[in-house]
């Protein structure tokens, strides 16, 4: 063997690093156990929205306007992918710490930093291997997929792919911040703590915070779970999107500041320091994306389309005054259905929460508590509906435009599947757990050996 | 003692040297001001009871411990820690890399980012005799065949000077002297080894050069001959003058 004067770490190919790592994430049993846990949890889930949206569509099958209301997209698409989030979140994170856990605990980590390539390129090789255990943990809920279309149902190409992204998205983010977790801890079961305190972490601040004014709503955006609920609503944001990929290259780039052992910690922090800032300021960038589309075959975030077309031709700013207080369920609505589609669809949509915060529950005597003024071109109107049919031709006439003619044709019909889910229930409790297990056992049999490595030796 | 089988070296800057090592933990100094060189070609052991500090000082090293003070020079030139891993490579004690991978896999891992043709893989799996075991899982080796999985991934890599701590714990009389025949061979080519070994016998078996380490500070350096000279113990074994020395 040659000798060098230094040996340059240019040269290493990265395909061994990428099958050690892939490897390493399918020897454990983390993922095959998570693998077999989301067999009967996608499966019952699966099962359940089935019949529901059965019970639902025997009604709707006379009824065009009831039928109308069915979509698979909450129907079958979220209650089966939601079991599915359960299970990313609280059993993911073990899984993804192995990836660098296992490595830290047996000493290993000590060689792989030895070796000829970047900190940054090791954790990316540990994320790609986590990425491929996220994909063949979505088994289970792709197959309740598949299962669907051969029922019978309908899956909308685009709302479909939005919410699989979205839950790659999470997937991915659960799955850099247990990567972070291990960096940080000495062993997996410290990382494991770490990675779930903010998994559950956001749980909580979901259930106690969301909703609430002031602060407690700026903190409650911090959840995790904020990441999915969009995409479950049908809407690609371009700055939700952006953000997760900051929040994921961020912990990506803390995990790499914290991976080689030989850095002192007091240096450690300070650039973690740095990459905190670099990392907010990128998220409040990202803040400022605007662009969302409303992926749903229904448009249920849209107005309808000749209404959306229009709209987007009214180019002055639009300021709109709400007198309520952002706890009043009027407020929600007033956002869900009228003002979230506004910005969406017109260019300069202003929202500002009017006069001193009121209490809707504190029996407010101002009379004004609950009216909603809309300024577009020096013209202003107040209104306290929170429904489109009465906003929209408020807005046209500030406007000086005439209302569209509907668009004939473009109503959303609705699919209506009654269906009987009985039969998957043996694909989810026996056959694809069979699959699972068959896989492990080849996985963990003995590898063929190069003849080659078994020849003679001569250099000894 | 083989220094006479050595390659002469005709550069007289060492390839590697280290001045004045310095570890604190809190107050209290691990390795204290440790200064040596090593030649290449040269088997140099670093020996030490227990806590002597020999781990401390392959880690700061090599890089993968800080160090408070004191610096690494490669052929003249100041060596950063983040750039010591392109000139050394140290195998650390106590480590069953990758459990649940069989060792042909590892193997074939540290191979595949070394570049290692195939033929240069089979001739260092064959001279640490680890073919008997390259079906089985990491976890399943002994201590001992797992030892022999960790000295073929250091001499996989291609560094000129490689770093081992207790390269022949857990191997019998016969195997040590296998292994201590592998690294010669190595060593006759060129390759640098420094050692931390506790085991005197060991060291006075393979080494060529001694440096003796007992609480962190360096307590005699030099060949057994010139140990031998210092301690003014003629027929002195290396045990004789590690008491004399400490």
């Amino acid at each position: 063997m040659r000798l060098r004067k230094t040996y340059g770490r240019q040269s290493s190919p990265l395909w061994p690093l990428l099958i050690k790592e892939l490897r390493e994430i399918t020897s454990g049993r983390a993922l095959w156990t998570m693998l077999l846990l989301l067999c009967p949890l996608v499966g019952y889930s699966f099962f359940q929205a089935v019949s529901l949206y059965g019970e639902a569509s025997t009604a709707a099958l006379q009824s065009p306007v009831l039928a109308s209301s069915l979509s698979p997209l909450d129907g079958i698409l979220v209650p089966t992918l939601g079991s599915f989030y359960v299970a990313v979140t609280l059993l993911f994170p073990f899984v993804a710490i192995r990836a660098l856990g296992q490595e830290k605990e047996t000493g290993a980590l000590r060689l792989l930093v030895q070796l000829p390539y970047r900190p940054s390129t090791l954790v990316s090789a540990k994320l790609a291997a986590v990425l491929a255990a996220w994909t063949l943990a979505s088994i289970p809920a792709l197959s309740a997929l598949v299962l669907w279309r051969i029922l019978g149902g309908h899956l909308a190409p685009a709302e479909t792919a939005n919410l699989l992204f979205g839950h790659l998205a999470y997937g991915l983010l659960v799955g850099a911040l247990a990567l972070f977790s291990a960096s940080i801890s000495d062993s997996a079961a410290t990382a494991a703590i770490v990675a779930l305190a903010v998994t559950i972490g956001s749980w909580v601040l979901d259930f106690t915070v969301a909703g609430s004014p002031g602060i407690l709503s700026w903190i409650a955006q911090l959840s995790l779970t904020q990441t999915l609920r969009p995409f479950e609503q049908g809407l690609l944001s371009s700055g939700l999107a952006l953000g997760t990929a900051c929040a994921i290259f961020g912990l990506i780039a803390l995990a790499t500041v914290w991976l080689p052992p030989g850095v002192p910690p007091r240096s450690k922090l300070r650039r973690s320091l740095l990459w905190v800032l670099a990392v907010a300021v990128m998220l409040g960038a990202a803040t400022q994306l605007r662009l969302t589309i409303d992926v749903t075959e229904d448009r249920r975030n849209s107005f309808p389309a000749a209404d959306q077309k229009l709209l987007a031709t009214l180019r002055l700013p639009l300021l709109v005054t709400v007198h309520l207080a952002p706890e009043d369920p009027r407020y929600a609505d007033l956002q869900r259905n009228v003002l979230a589609k506004l910005e969406r669809a017109m260019p300069n949509v202003s929202v500002a929460l009017g006069g001193p915060r009121q209490g809707f529950s504190s029996g407010s005597s101002d009379e004004s508590y609950g009216e909603v003024e809309y300024v577009y071109g020096g013209r202003s109107d107040t209104s306290r509906s929170t429904s489109p049919r009465e906003i929209l031709p408020l807005l046209y006439a500030l406007a000086g435009v005439s209302p569209p003619v509907p668009t004939p044709g473009s109503e959303y019909p609705g699919y209506p599947l009654v269906a009987s889910a009985d039969a998957t229930l043996f694909w989810f409790f026996g056959g694809l757990p069979l699959l699972i297990v068959l896989s492990w056992w080849c996985i963990r049999r003995p590898p063929s050996i190069d003849s080659s490595l078994m020849h003679e030796g001569g250099l000894s | 003692m083989r220094s006479a089988e050595l390659p002469i070296c005709q550069n007289p800057v060492p390839p590697l040297s280290v001045r004045n090592l310095t570890k604190r933990y809190g107050e209290e100094p691990v390795i204290d001001r440790v200064t040596f060189s090593a030649t290449a070609g040269e088997v140099l052991g670093i020996i030490g009871p227990n806590g002597a500090g020999k781990t401390t000082l392959l880690e700061a090293v090599v890089g993968l411990l800080a160090a408070d003070s004191g610096e690494v020079v490669w052929h003249g030139e100041p060596l950063p820690a983040s750039q010591r891993r392109n000139a050394l490579f140290y195998l650390p004690d106590g480590v069953r890399p990758y459990r649940d991978e069989a060792t042909s896999q590892v193997v074939s891992f540290f191979a595949g980012v070394y570049r290692r043709s195939t033929a240069e893989t089979a001739d260092t799996v064959s001279s640490v005799g680890l073919r008997p075991v390259l079906h089985k899982r990491v976890h399943a080796l002994s201590k001992g065949y797992n030892r022999r999985l960790l000295l073929a991934l250091a001499l996989l890599a291609p560094h000129p000077v490689l770093l081992m701590d207790e390269p022949f714990d857990g191997f019998d009389l016969r195997q040590t002297r296998e292994i201590v025949e592998v690294l010669r061979n190595r060593a006759a080519r060129g390759r640098t080894f420094i050692l931390a070994i506790h085991q005197l016998a060991d060291a006075e078996r393979v080494c060529d050069r001694l440096i003796l380490l007992a609480g962190g500070r360096v307590r005699g350096a030099g060949t057994l001959d010139e140990l031998r000279a210092q301690t003014e113990l003629p027929a002195g074994s290396l045990e004789d003058i590690f008491l004399a020395l400490t």
